[in-house]
C-alpha cells in the first residue's frame, strides 16, 4: 500500500518554525560558534600572529602540555581566583552598604544614584592611570598626603610591594565597579514588598533580625546576578592591571589576561595564548555555575519562605 | 646656502623620477590617497604638521589610519598581518621591532635613490637593515647619555664629603661604578634620590643589555646560545640591585618607564638621570622643570669592559609589500626624512639620522646662543657615532626580552639571586631561540 504523501502545505507548515528560527541560529553560528571553534582550533597549532602560514602547523596538544607544565601560568591562575574572590566580596559588601544607605534617603536620591554611577562611566584605562598616579611612590597623591599629615615619612611602594600592589589594583577595581552591585541591590530593595518587614516589626524583631532574615535573603538573588556578571568581568581583568603594574614587578600582579595578552600579542604566540584562554574559560564557567546554583537556591528559599 | 624648498622638492621628486623615468612634477600623484599608520605622541606630532606640504606638492592625499604609541601600533600591525588586511602603504617602524615583521615591508635599496641614502648616517642605515634588506628609512635615533644636577657637583661640602668617603674627586661619573657610588652618596630617600632607572618591559632589558655589553658580556654567543647569565651579567644585575637596596632609587622604580624617569629628574628630586636627548630642552625649560639652568650632561658611563653603554635604535618608516603605489609611498617617506623635516625634529632635541642635520642644528643652536642645546647635540652625536649599538636584530628579540625583564625584577627585589634569575631567563631564551630556528 502506497504511503500517503504530506501535502506541500503541511510540509511548509512543519518547516516554518525552523525557517523563522534560522536567522537567530545563523547569527549564533557566525558570531559565536565559528570564532570559538576557530580559536579552539588555533590552540592546537603553532599559530604566530606575524606568520599567517603557521595557522596550518598542527602541533596537537603541545600548547596545552606546555601550559600544564608552566608554573607561572598556574600562579597567575591562582592569583586570578584570589583577585576575583576578594574583589567580588568587597564589591558586594560596599554595594550593599551603599544601596541600603541610598534606600533610606528621601531627598536627592536620584541625584545620588547618578553620582554613584560615575566610576562606571570611566574607561578602565583612565581608571588605571588615575590610580597609578595616586599610588605612585614618589610623586603620588597618597604618599604625599601621608607624609604631609605626618602619618608616614616613608615612600611606600604601593605598586611594587607584593601585598600592596595587589591591594592597589583591587582598590581600583572595587572603586570602579562597586556601583554595579549597588544599583542591582538598590533595584532589589525597591522591589521588596513591605508586608513581611512590617509583620516582623509587629512581631518584635530587631532591625538587625529584619535585615538578617528578611531583607538579605530577598536581596541575595539580585546579589548573585551581580556576582555572575562581575565574575565574568573580573576574570577577564586586563586594562587596569596593565596600566597600573603591567602584571609586575616580577609577576607579582600577573593575572591570567595580562599573561595571555603578552603571550598572544607581544610574543605573537597566538596558538599558545588561545590554549591559555581556553583553560581560563574553565574558571569563568566554574564561577558562573557556582553563582547560578546559589541563585537558584536563593530563589527556592524565597519561594519557600513566601 | 641651499634653498629648503628646492631640497624638499628634489627629495620628494627623486624616486618617481628614477622609477618611472618620467619627470616628477607637482601633481605627480594627483587624486591618489596614501593610507598610512603612524606612531603618535607629543614628540612625533610636529613632523606630521608637514604632511599637507607633501600633499600640496604631489597632489596626493594622506589618510592617517592610526596614530598610536608604538606598542599599540605593533599589536595593530600584527593583527593586520594575521587578518591579511595590510591594505595600507606606509607604517611607522622601529629598529627593535622591524625584524619580527618578516617580509611585509619592501627593501628600500633601489627604491630610495642611492645618493639620498648616502646622506644618512652609515650606522643608522646599517641598523635599519634586516637580512640585508633595508626595510625602513630612519627618521630619528635614540641613545642615552647622563644628565646630572650641576649644583650638586659644585657644592664644596659635597666634594669634601664625597672625597672623604670614596677616596676620589666628585666629578660627573666616567664609569658605572662611579655612577653607583655617586647615586648612593646623593640619595636621601624619600625626598631625594641618587638616580632612577626604567624598571619594566623592554626598557629595563635594554638598559641591562647595554650595561652587559659595557661590562664585557654579551646576550648571545656566535651560535645564538644565551650567554647573559655570565659573570658580567650578574655584575650588571647587582648594579641595579645595590641601588635599589640602598634606596638610592625610588621604591617604585620597577614600575617606571621613560615618562616617569624624565619627569622625576625634572621635578628636581633626582641627582643623575641616564636618558635620551628628547628630554634635554624640557629639563632646561623653567616652565616645566625645577632643574632648569642647573643641568649638566656627560657621555654615558663605561662598564668594567672599558666600553660605554650605547643601546640605540631608530624610529623609522617602512613601505608595505602590498602597497598599491610604492612610488608615492617612497616619495612620502623620503619627504618626511629629508633635511628640512629632520631639522624640525632636531630643534626639539630628537637625534637626526642625516649627517648634515647634526652640523646644521648645532650651528643653529650656537647662533641662537643656546649653548646647552649645542652641547646636547655634540654629546649625542659623539655617542651615536662611537658608542651606539642595537639589540640583536632578530625576530624573537621582543619575546626574549619578555623573558629577561621579569627575572631582572625578581633579582632586584631579592626573590631570586641574580645568578638564579639570569639562569632561568637564559633557559627560557634558549627555548625561544630553538623554536625560532636559531639554535638547531
Amino acid at each position: 500500500m502506497a504511503r500517503k504523501r504530506k501535502s506541500p502545505y503541511k510540509t511548509r507548515q512543519a518547516l516554518t518554525p525552523y525557517l523563522l528560527l534560522s536567522p537567530a541560529f545563523l547569527v549564533l553560528l557566525f558570531v559565536v560558534a565559528l570564532p570559538l571553534l576557530f580559536s579552539l582550533y588555533t590552540s592546537f597549532t603553532g599559530y604566530r600572529l606575524v606568520r599567517p602560514e603557521s595557522l596550518w602547523s598542527w602541533v596537537g596538544t603541545r600548547n596545552y602540555e606546555r601550559i600544564f607544565a608552566d608554573v607561572d601560568f598556574w600562579i597567575a591562575f591562582g592569583r586570578t581566583i584570589l583577585f576575583l574572590a576578594i574583589a567580588l566580596n568587597l564589591e558586594f559588601i560596599f554595594g550593599l552598604g551603599i544601596a541600603l544607605l541610598i534606600n533610606r534617603i528621601t531627598w536627592g536620591q536620584r541625584t545620588l544614584r547618578t553620582i554613584m554611577m560615575f566610576p562606571m562611566m570611566f574607561s578602565p584605562i583612565l581608571v588605571g592611570y588615575q590610580f597609578k598616579f595616586i599610588f605612585n611612590d614618589n610623586i603620588g597623591v597618597l604618599n604625599n598626603a601621608l607624609q604631609s599629615l605626618g602619618i608616614s615619612d616613608a615612600a611606600t611602594p604601593w605598586l611594587v610591594d607584593r601585598h600592596l600592589a595587589m591591594f592597589s589594583i583591587i582598590f581600583a577595581e572595587v572603586w570602579m565597579s562597586t556601583s554595579v552591585f549597588a544599583i542591582l541591590l538598590l533595584a532589589g530593595l525597591f522591589a521588596m514588598p513591605r508586608d513581611p518587614i512590617e509583620a516582623a516589626k509587629v512581631d518584635g524583631c530587631s532591625p538587625l533580625q529584619v535585615f538578617r532574615h528578611i531583607t538579605l535573603p530577598f536581596l541575595m538573588p539580585f546579589a548573585f546576578i551581580a556576582m555572575t556578571i562581575r565574575s565574568l568581568d573580573v576574570a577577564r581583568a586586563y586594562d587596569i592591571v596593565d596600566v597600573m603594574t603591567g602584571g609586575g614587578p616580577a609577576g607579582r600582579t600577573e593575572l591570567l589576561w595580562t599573561l595571555i595578552a603578552r603571550v598572544g600579542y607581544d610574543n605573537s604566540r597566538m596558538g599558545q595564548a588561545n590554549a591559555m584562554a581556553y583553560v581560563s574559560i574553565v574558571l569563568s564557567i566554574a564561577f558562573t555555575y557556582y553563582f547560578f546554583t546559589k541563585l537558584v537556591a536563593a530563589r527556592r528559599y524565597m519561594g519557600g519562605a513566601a | 646656502m641651499r634653498s629648503p624648498k628646492l631640497k624638499s622638492l628634489t627629495c620628494a621628486a627623486l624616486l618617481p623620477l628614477l622609477l618611472s623615468g618620467t619627470s616628477a612634477l607637482a601633481g605627480e600623484f594627483d587624486g591618489y590617497t596614501l593610507r598610512v599608520k603612524l606612531i603618535g605622541g607629543a614628540q612625533y606630532e610636529p613632523l606630521y604638521a608637514e604632511i599637507p606640504k607633501w600633499e600640496e606638492m604631489t597632489g596626493a592625499k594622506v589618510e592617517v589610519l592610526s596614530r598610536k604609541n608604538h606598542f599599540e601600533l605593533d599589536r595593530e600591525i600584527k593583527q593586520d598581518i594575521a587578518a591579511g588586511t595590510l591594505d595600507w602603504c606606509v607604517g611607522s617602524n622601529h629598529t627593535s621591532f622591524a625584524p619580527q615583521y618578516g617580509n611585509i615591508y619592501i627593501d628600500l635599496n633601489g627604491v630610495v635613490a642611492d645618493d639620498v641614502l648616502a646622506e644618512f648616517d652609515t650606522l643608522a642605515i646599517k641598523n635599519s637593515t634586516v637580512n640585508e634588506r633595508l626595510v625602513q628609512l630612519p627618521r630619528h635615533s635614540d641613545v642615552s647619555n647622563l644628565f646630572y644636577k650641576k649644583s650638586l657637583y659644585e657644592d664644596q661640602a659635597n666634594k669634601d664629603a664625597f672625597k672623604a668617603k670614596y677616596g676620589y674627586d666628585l666629578t660627573p661619573p666616567e664609569t658605572f661604578d662611579q655612577f653607583k657610588d655617586q647615586a648612593m652618596f646623593f640619595a636621601n630617600a624619600p625626598t631625594f634620590y641618587g638616580t632612577q632607572y626604567v624598571g619594566k618591559d623592554e626598557a629595563i632589558t635594554g638598559r641591562f643589555y647595554e650595561m652587559l655589553v659595557a661590562n664585557g658580556g654579551a646576550l648571545f654567543d656566535e651560535n645564538w646560545n644565551p650567554t647573559f647569565n655570565s659573570e658580567a651579567g650578574v655584575k650588571t644585575v647587582m648594579w641595579f640591585k645595590e641601588l635599589y637596596d640602598s634606596k638610592a632609587v625610588p621604591a617604585g622604580v620597577l614600575n617606571y618607564l621613560w615618562d616617569d624617569t624624565g619627569l622625576g629628574f625634572a621635578s628636581g628630586t633626582v641627582a643623575l638621570n641616564l636618558d635620551w636627548a628628547g628630554w634635554a630642552a624640557f629639563f632646561n625649560d623653567p616652565a616645566n622643570s625645577k632643574v632648569a639652568g642647573d643641568v649638566g650632561l656627560v657621555r654615558a658611563p663605561k662598564g668594567t669592559g672599558g666600553k660605554r653603554s650605547g643601546w640605540a635604535g631608530s624610529h623609522t618608516f617602512s613601505i608595505t609589500e602590498t602597497c598599491d603605489n610604492k612610488e608615492a609611498a617612497a616619495s612620502f617617506i623620503t619627504f618626511l626624512t629629508d633635511h628640512d623635516r629632520q631639522m624640525i625634529e632636531a630643534r626639539k632635541g630628537l637625534l637626526p639620522t642625516r649627517t648634515q642635520v647634526w652640523k646644521d642644528v648645532k650651528a643653529e643652536f650656537e647662533a641662537a646662543g643656546n649653548a646647552f642645546q649645542a652641547e646636547v647635540v655634540d654629546t649625542y652625536s659623539k655617542s651615536m657615532a662611537e658608542d651606539a649599538f642595537t639589540p640583536p636584530l632578530i625576530e624573537p628579540w621582543i619575546e626574549v626580552s619578555n623573558e629577561i625583564w621579569p627575572q631582572l625584577q625578581a633579582a632586584i627585589l631579592g626573590e631570586k639571586t641574580p645568578q638564579e634569575a639570569l639562569d632561568q631567563a637564559a633557559d627560557a631564551a634558549r627555548l625561544i631561540m630553538e623554536d625560532a630556528g636559531y639554535i638547531q
